[in-house]
């Protein structure tokens, strides 16, 4: 709690800003990262937009499992019928539909079909918790990458041996260039972590909350348990879509095996690190499990200086290093690094009254 | 005909290692209520250790030669002029790796149990009586740990692991159709139904296994009653690794060493859920049934598309029945 | 209002209701009493549609809801409280009360993702009402914004007391409302339950197992043992029919 932030109107207190410090943080972050898309180097342009990739699906992933309290161990196969769907629309319209609307048919739709996709998924949902849906997706996910490997869907996904991807032309501006790709992915991981803030001021938003934390109560209330954990996967599975869509346009060519179970698990380390159920959650889980191996191959580098039998060890650590921190979080701080955050602004706002 | 035959052999033994790998998954969730992510990686490490102390361990220099290769004079003499292929030499070959499986065998199942002790002491037991869900996280965490650590600890390409018995081809008639099978195979299933059985016997008859029974029923009560329930934790994990030890080298065998191992822990636990998580006969009976349907669609579409089976099962058997197939639906009280 | 006819309920062998028909009035409280085991919460979780009873039918407002899923019954206007309280433990009060808005409002999916615009005009005018009609009618305000956590016992009873009329019930189903309160707890809710009453024409029906509270604010009492509707009157006929005496007191008495 803020000292002294008191309200004259509902409307005022019910803002997602509705304090100062909110206000400094969020709208001083904008001025950073505009700064950051004008002066940062290549390098960190591009570690930035695999942290916004990333982000908009952990976002999305967070809807479920945070916020509605279902598991899921599948979430990467979204992400890649995103990036497959986008890809694949491309190359159906190609020569039909000119290059500068082509964008805003095809990213629409392959959402469209990630949330649809996602509500076949989350269907077991229905009838089990827990640990069956966890299963349920990781099944799910196992099959959407086996039908993509499959020699018959070749001609449309590049089977095994992957598929370039387009470059986006959104209505005469072609997105050539990294930098220009991370000012459309930071302006659509700001508007995804938005409207699923606006998700929770309103009706929706509060039944996933009431799903989570005591299914039968939240019937009683008159809360289908049916719509809302359906809509809940379908919101998660678009999120997740709109990620693949935008890494498909971010890299040059996409492999089946990008979206593999370690994908999914990658999904939900940044979740546990960050903090489940909490906006700041999965922008802070994020940029830590971004990091990771960026820092693993900086230390590699100065380490093997160049030696390959040494470099080869980098893959597994890195795959380690996922492990442990999804472990330490656990085992240490299960609220994630949302909560060290609190702890440190609760005792900042009562210094120097009172410590903690 | 006599392809359905054939290959519903192989179904149901390829089926009883699965059981096998299962009982692991469901002793560990019967005990602590836990959900092992990380089984099927429990088993690569019983592949792996197998691989080292049959395969790595004799390679090294200081080896004694008994080790290697065992061939007494008798063994070699029988050895001379027997024809390619045939059944006792299949036998005699076994016969001369011997030493290095049963070493293998007993490395195995010491490395893993070492494992699976230190994953009960080190990963589970501090957060014993918090949050369930935590402890499952924490067997996901594990997946990346262990599948992570395999590749750095082994290396080396492997490829060929001796055979836990001889491979003598079998042949015979079944309703008037040749059945061909490896006679190894034959002995992997059997040691996997066997092991099995011995192992719901334990639970249902031995004082032990009540212990875990009705720390499974409710872990605070059990305590309260003489129970050591940390004791029951690290026996059900114990357990699970020394099965995981066998079935990863069983696995090693049949499908060569390699990280890929892990994946069969997620197939299995497909086909737990789908018996019901608490009933080892369902369990036993899924696993032969998602066995016998992997070699029939090997059989009618190729063999990449038997991998998808138990994914496919699992979610058909979900939706149709929640609880698993013979799984018991916990009545809500409210 | 609501009216229960000839309802069985049994699980395995176990006979846990067997043909209870009572009604409960328009506007009127009724209390619903008997001795542990004797079969009023499972009542309650048939009436509010948790289990499917065997034979019987279940009457709300003439509407036979008997088959009918808990989250459309409470559309229709049936809330409950629970007796072993179920708020949402980690939200504020604020929050948990604003979810039993859940059915009266409409925004939808597309409207929340947006958020301004309809949805934000319904958010405010939902604010305003619950806290006029709720919050400051419990006398919770101060403790709006606190976790539910954070409350003791008896204030919890109140939010979720809040909660159901949050709904804008028309039946108002309350499972052992003053269970484990002290005596003063206990005139705060039968005051609360009262004003409920007279201010909202809320028709309630109520278990509890605190005699004095019953019989002084229930206009009708049903009286159950061993899933058997034993009883049935006003608060003078039940407490002194031989059949409940015995209920409670044993043959000797």
């Amino acid at each position: 709690m803020i000292n002294g932030n008191l309200k004259a109107s509902y409307a005022d207190d019910e803002r997602v800003l509705d304090n100062s410090y909110k206000k400094a943080f969020v709208y001083g972050m904008m001025v950073v990262l505009a700064g950051f898309a004008a002066f940062a180097n290549d390098y960190l342009i591009l570690v930035a937009c695999q942290m916004g990739i990333m982000l908009i699906a952990v976002v999305g992933l967070n809807v479920v499992i945070g916020y509605t309290g279902l598991m899921s161990l599948g979430h990467a196969a979204f992400i890649a019928v995103g990036a497959y769907g986008v890809t694949i629309l491309h190359n159906l319209g190609a020569g039909t539909v000119p290059d500068a609307v082509m964008p805003f048919i095809a990213v629409p739709v392959a959402v469209a079909i990630s949330a649809l996709i996602g509500i076949v998924v989350g269907l077991p949902s229905l009838r089990v918790k827990g640990l069956y849906l966890a299963v349920a997706t990781l099944a799910a996910n196992f099959i959407v990458i086996f039908v993509i490997e499959q020699d018959l869907f070749a001609p449309w996904t590049g089977g095994m041996t992957g598929i370039e991807t387009p470059a986006p032309n959104l209505a005469g501006w072609v997105l050539d260039d990294k930098r220009e790709m991370f000012v459309l992915i930071a302006v659509f991981a700001f508007a995804t972590i938005l409207t699923v803030q606006n998700l929770f001021r309103t009706r929706v938003g509060r039944a996933f909350i009431a799903i989570r934390d005591r299914d039968y109560s939240a019937e009683i209330l008159g809360i289908s348990l049916l719509r809302f954990k359906l809509t809940s996967f379908a919101i998660s599975a678009a999120f997740c879509g709109l990620a693949g869509a935008l890494l498909a346009y971010f890299y040059a060519s996409i492999l089946p095996e990008q979206f593999e179970l370690a994908l999914s698990l990658q999904l939900v380390a940044a979740l546990i690190v960050g903090g489940m159920g909490r906006t700041m959650g999965p922008v802070f889980g994020v940029i830590v499990i971004v990091m990771v191996p960026e820092v693993i191959k900086v230390v590699f580098g100065a380490v093997s200086g160049g030696d390959p039998s040494v470099a080869q060890l980098r893959a597994p650590l890195q795959e380690m290093a996922f492990g442990f921190l999804i472990i330490f979080f656990l085992m240490f701080e299960p609220l994630g690094i949302v909560h060290i955050t609190d702890r440190i602004l609760r005792a900042l706002n009562r210094w120097p009254f009172a410590r903690g | 005909m006599g392809q359905i035959l054939q290959f519903g052999i192989n179904g149901l033994m390829s089926g009883a290692i699965y059981a096998l790998i299962a009982v692991g998954i469901v002793s560990v969730f019967k005990a602590t209520k836990v959900v092992n992510f990380a089984h099927g990686y429990l088993i690569m490490f019983g592949a792996y250790f197998y691989f080292t102390f049959a395969v790595l361990l004799p390679g090294m220099s200081w080896a004694p030669a008994w080790y290697v290769s065992w061939e007494p004079a008798w063994l070699v003499e029988m050895k001379e002029g027997l024809p390619m292929f045939s059944p006792l030499g299949a036998v005699l070959d076994w016969l001369t790796n011997l030493p290095r499986v049963i070493i293998g065998l007993i490395g195995a199942l010491a490395a893993n149990a070492v494992v699976g002790l230190i994953i009960e002491r080190v990963l589970m037991r501090p957060l014993m009586g918090q949050s369930v869900f935590a402890m499952i996280m924490v067997t996901v965490g594990l997946i990346s740990v262990m599948s992570g650590g395999a590749q750095l600890i082994w290396t080396a390409d492997a490829n060929y692991v001796p055979s836990l018995a001889p491979n003598t081809p079998i042949r015979f008639t079944l309703f008037d159709t040749q059945i061909f099978l490896f006679g190894t195979d034959l002995v992997n299933a059997v040691i996997a139904v066997l092991l099995f059985g011995a192992i719901v016997a334990m639970v249902q008859f031995t004082k032990g296994g009540v212990a875990i029974r009705a720390t499974a029923e409710d872990q605070s009560t059990a305590y309260s009653m003489g129970i050591s329930v940390p004791r029951v934790f690290a026996r059900a994990w114990v357990l699970a690794s020394l099965t995981g030890a066998i079935a990863g080298a069983i696995l090693a065998t049949r499908n060569g060493v390699s990280p890929s191992l892990g994946l069969f822990g997620f197939s299995v636990l497909a086909i737990v859920l789908m018996g019901g998580l608490d009933s080892y006969v369902g369990v036993f009976i899924a696993a032969l049934v998602v066995g016998v349907l992997e070699a029939m669609t090997q059989w009618k579409f190729g063999g990449d598309w038997a991998g998808i089976v138990p994914y496919v099962a699992v979610l058909l058997v979900i939706l149709v029945r929640p609880h698993g197939l013979f799984g018991q639906k916990e009545v809500e009280r409210i | 209002m609501l009216k229960i006819e000839d309802l069985h309920l049994s699980f395995g062998g176990i006979k846990a209701l067997q043909g209870i028909s009572f009604e409960a009035q328009a506007g009127e409280i009724t209390g619903v009493i008997g001795p542990n085991g004797a079969g009023k919460t499972s009542l309650f979780n048939a009436i509010s549609g948790f289990y499917q009873p065997d034979r019987g039918r279940v009457w709300f407002d003439g509407r036979d809801i008997t088959g009918m899923a808990p989250d459309r019954r409470a559309a229709l206007g049936i809330a409950r409280t629970f007796q072993n309280i179920a708020l949402f433990r980690g939200m504020t009060v604020l929050d948990n009360i604003k979810l039993g808005g859940h059915t009266r409002l409409k925004t939808g999916l597309w409207g929340a993702l947006r958020y301004f615009g309809p949805a934000q005009r319904e958010e405010l005018e939902f604010r305003r009402d619950i806290e006029e009609r709720v919050i400051d009618f419990l006398e919770i305000d101060h403790i709006r914004k606190v976790p539910i956590t954070a409350l003791p016992y008896g204030l919890q009873k109140r939010v979720e007391l809040g909660r159901a009329l949050a709904m804008r019930p028309q039946v108002l189903l309350l499972d052992e409302p003053v269970a484990g309160m002290n005596r003063e707890e206990t005139a705060d809710m039968a005051r609360f339950i009262l004003d409920v009453q007279e201010r909202f024409g809320t028709t309630i029906l109520l278990v509890e197992h605190d005699m004095h509270m019953v019989m002084d604010i229930c206009a009708h009492i049903v009286v159950l043992n061993f899933g058997q509707q034993i009883a049935e009157g006003s608060p003078q006929e039940v407490s002194q029919n031989p059949a409940v005496i015995e209920a409670y007191l044993g043959a000797a008495a």
